[in-house]
């Protein structure tokens, strides 16, 4: 008797787990790994990592591409632009392309979805890249429209890329879980545990290789490379440095982030320039890069390279503690009171080892005589410091933070950064917003010209921060698919592009 | 009798779960401005303004607080500003996870616990009782994110015996489950051992001892029945505290409980979820601990409400 139930108890076991195998074998279907739930699958918020990374070019796709090795837009759902005047685009629509629940696709499906996403009925991600611009759009024929925005927009090509096209099914007034695009994959389910897409047959590009894919999360980098291992996963876009161990199947890639370090320039001693180059001279940046990893790239400035405007002849700053101190002499002996206490604002979790490199730049800073402490705060509270308004009462800071740019233009990265009216400003320069303004509306050679005339500007004469890495993306991928990650791979992975082995 | 009792403590503690509430809208409302995770760290002034109008969240805390009193009378708990959708839906769905887990989990250690640790009380000093002893203790004291990380790095990478994490198969539940049970049975494992000492002591058990009656009788006969008060008192805060959600355990093995995402809700300013699932949870607390009281009556004739 005891010898039947445990053989019944061994067989059970036995078929539930091969049950749980056999389903990740299937030679067309490949499971994806995330390592944060996505919250809801609203297309107006595939900026978000976790969204985008399911849903964009998957579901729903963008009228624009942006080329990862040029940064410059390319034909997606839109085929052709034209600029008629600074304020308005035409743009040429791609013919014989239907939604996945077979409305058409056409000029008042785009009007609808640029319309579902401005009309603040929905909270739309997506269009903070467009900043309080107000968009007017028209159907000129049905695969032509034309977009008028109230102020210029010599990027707009670039910014349609971040428009997801929805079926004009889409509920108008509410943010929905079950988005209908025209991708090459149709949402299957979404449950707290998964998301499934499977392929869409009336796609009108090419067929992907891939049938199907489930999505699940795991917090835990070590159990995200875990599971590509053991085979339950095929693929995990972020890991971290520590289990990237196996060449053979991780990947570095940089990934669009830059690290850095605002200096709060409105106290003294922070308003002196002096102080602020003293700053980016007193770090051992090679003994710190230790804590970033080898593949981790010196910054000098805020966009990594092909972002349009990012300059690759501007050096970062290299470390002498000497100058660093000479400096702090030279502004002591005029008066500027150098040993105030400096607070220096890191934030938990922002990145490994954050709070040790915060650690090591404090110590690096106190021994070239600079006085200052470290408070380490959660997310919530150290965004009260990052974004305006700031919170009243603070003294001289320096805020440790991080900065994505992979949407290919500077235009989304020098604003909020140093101009008097930037979010995450700290800046009061009038020559420098006219610089920042007029490089917004240049266009072509010009603009990639001013921008990086602005990034020199900030870094070499005003030192109004302290860069300090492009950061480096490890992507556990399985042998049997054929891809590698790129500088979007934060954003979105179309599975189109991914390939079978065999 | 009981009836009456019964009444009296939801009444006690339905006052007890609106003062909760209470106190948990305003104190999730003291965690700042949900539009600044919510949105894109570049959002205008004028994004941030209207995400707040979208939801509410412009209006005084008092009106705010005054539109939630009204809108649960009419059971309406609020949309989740996360997933697009129904607060108490989100907690609802999330939490038989977690209550099926901590039923295993709690039934599994107590039994466990129960019988070895009555045991080891049976030859206190032997080793046996030296072994129960030492994995029992190990078992309450080590922490469980390092216990179920290295039993996926063995059992999942090094043997390929159990999958690493998620759910679905038979398979999926045997290192959460034993991740889970490893600090209830070691806590409940003393608690037996100890009561068992002492009750083994009393003068009734030598009588029975004396007038010959067999040893497994007088342990798990009559020993045993006596011991369990404490034992229960200790599994009922072990199981409360199981169904606030077990967090490291849904974290790791991709559990979807109650616990993981109450804590997300809590990060992420999700005011409804966090209400929701307070609310859940202490409805389940007080008819767990409902079921103690009952418990008591049931093994001691002598207490009576």
């Amino acid at each position: 008797m005891r010898r039947t139930s445990i053989r019944i108890i061994a067989g059970a076991v036995a078929i539930a787990g091969w049950t749980g195998s056999a389903a990740a074998q299937n030679a067309a279907e490949v499971n994806i790994v995330l390592s944060e739930q996505p919250a809801n699958l609203e297309p107006c918020g595939t900026i978000i990592t976790n969204v985008g990374q399911i849903l964009s070019r998957n579901v729903v796709e963008p009228l624009t591409i942006i080329d990862p090795a040029s940064g410059q837009p390319t034909a997606g759902l839109a085929t052709e632009w034209t600029q008629t005047d600074p304020n308005t685009w035409q743009i040429k629509l791609r013919e014989g392309v239907k939604f996945q629940d077979g409305a058409a696709f056409d000029a008042k499906a785009v009007k609808f979805s640029i319309e579902r996403m401005t009309s603040g009925k929905v909270t739309c991600s997506n269009m903070a890249k467009f900043g309080d611009a107000k968009l007017t759009v028209t159907a000129v024929d049905d695969h032509t429209v034309e977009i008028k925005s109230d102020k210029p927009q010599p990027i707009l090509p670039t910014l349609l890329s971040v428009i997801m096209v929805v079926s004009p099914n889409t509920p108008a007034d509410k943010a929905v879980n079950d988005p209908v695009g025209t991708g090459p994959f149709k949402l299957s389910s979404f449950t707290q545990q998964t998301v499934v897409l499977e392929a869409f047959d009336g796609y009108w590009g090419e067929k992907p290789s891939i049938t199907k894919a489930s999505y699940v999360w795991r917090p835990e980098s070590s159990i995200r490379a875990a599971m590509v291992e053991t085979g339950e996963a095929d693929l995990t876009p972020s890991i971290a440095i520590q289990d990237a161990t196996n060449p053979e199947t991780d990947f570095a890639y940089l990934n669009s982030e830059t690290t850095a370090i605002r200096i709060d320039a409105g106290f003294a001693p922070l308003d002196d320039v002096r102080i602020r180059k003293a700053l980016n001279l007193a770090i051992d940046w090679e003994g710190l890069a230790q804590l970033f990893g080898a593949d981790a790239q010196r910054a000098s400035q805020m966009a990594v390279k092909g972002i349009n405007g990012h300059d690759d002849t501007l050096a970062p700053w290299a470390f002498d503690a000497e100058k660093a101190r000479a400096l702090i002499a030279e502004a002591k002996a005029a008066g500027v009171p150098v040993d105030t206490e400096i607070e220096l604002i890191g934030r938990n979790g922002i990145y490994p080892n954050g709070a040790e490199a915060m650690e090591a730049m404090m110590a690096m800073w106190q021994d070239v005589g600079l006085n200052v402490k470290l408070t380490m705060l959660d997310v919530n509270d150290w965004l009260r410091y990052l974004q305006k308004p700031f919170p009243e009462g603070r003294g001289p800071n320096l805020l440790q933070m991080m900065h994505d740019n992979n949407k290919g233009d500077a235009a989304f990265t020098i604003p909020i950064f140093y101009s008097s009216a930037g979010s995450y400003s700290t800046m009061d320069d009038v020559a420098l917003d006219k610089e920042v303004a007029d490089a917004m509306a240049a266009t072509g050679e010009d603009r990639t010209a001013k921008f990086k005339a602005i990034f020199n500007k900030v870094h070499d004469d005003l030192a109004v921060d302290i860069p300090m890495f492009h950061m480096i993306g490890y992507t556990r991928v399985g042998t049997r698919l054929d891809w590698k990650p790129d500088i979007t791979t934060n954003s979105e992975i179309p599975l189109a592009n991914i390939g079978l082995k065999n | 009798m009981m009836l009456g009792y019964i009444g009296r403590r939801t009444y006690h503690s339905a006052i007890s779960v609106i003062g909760l509430l209470t106190l948990v809208f305003f104190l999730t409302r003291l965690t700042g401005d949900p539009s600044a995770l919510y949105l894109p760290l570049d959002s205008s002034l004028e994004a941030r303004e209207a995400f707040a109008r979208l939801n509410g969240l412009d209006q005084p805390i008092h009106v705010q607080f005054l539109d939630y009193l009204q809108n649960l009378l009419s059971l309406d708990f609020g949309q989740s500003l996360r997933q697009n959708r129904s607060a108490i839906e989100v907690a609802l769905e999330a939490f038989p996870a977690t209550l099926k887990l901590a039923f295993v989990a709690i039934t599994l250690s107590t039994t466990l616990a129960v019988i070895f640790g009555a045991l080891a009380a049976a030859r206190p000093g032997s080793l046996f009782d030296r072994a129960v002893s030492l994995i029992s203790l190990a078992g309450a004291s080590t922490p469980d994110f390092w216990i179920a990380i290295v039993g996926i790095l063995v059992f999942a990478v090094g043997f390929g015996m159990l999958p690493t994490s998620g759910t679905g198969t038979a398979l999926h539940w045997i290192m959460p489950i034993v991740v889970l049970m490893l600090r209830p049975f070691g806590l409940l494992v003393q608690v037996v051992r100890g009561t068992m000492i002492s009750v083994l002591a009393s003068p009734y058990i030598k009588t029975a001892r004396a007038k010959g009656m067999k040893r497994r009788r007088i342990i798990f006969g009559h020993a045993l029945r006596n011991s369990l008060l404490p034992v229960i008192t200790v599994a009922g805060d072990l199981t409360t505290g199981l169904i606030n959600g077990a967090v490291v355990v849904e974290t790791i093995f991709g559990w979807p409980g109650i616990g993981k995402l109450m804590i997300d809700s809590i990060i992420q300013r999700d005011f409804a979820v966090v209400q929701s699932t307070i609310l859940v949870t202490a409805i389940a607390i007080f008819i767990v601990n409902i079921a103690i009281d009952l418990l008591y009556v049931a093994l001691d004739p002598r207490i009576r409400y």
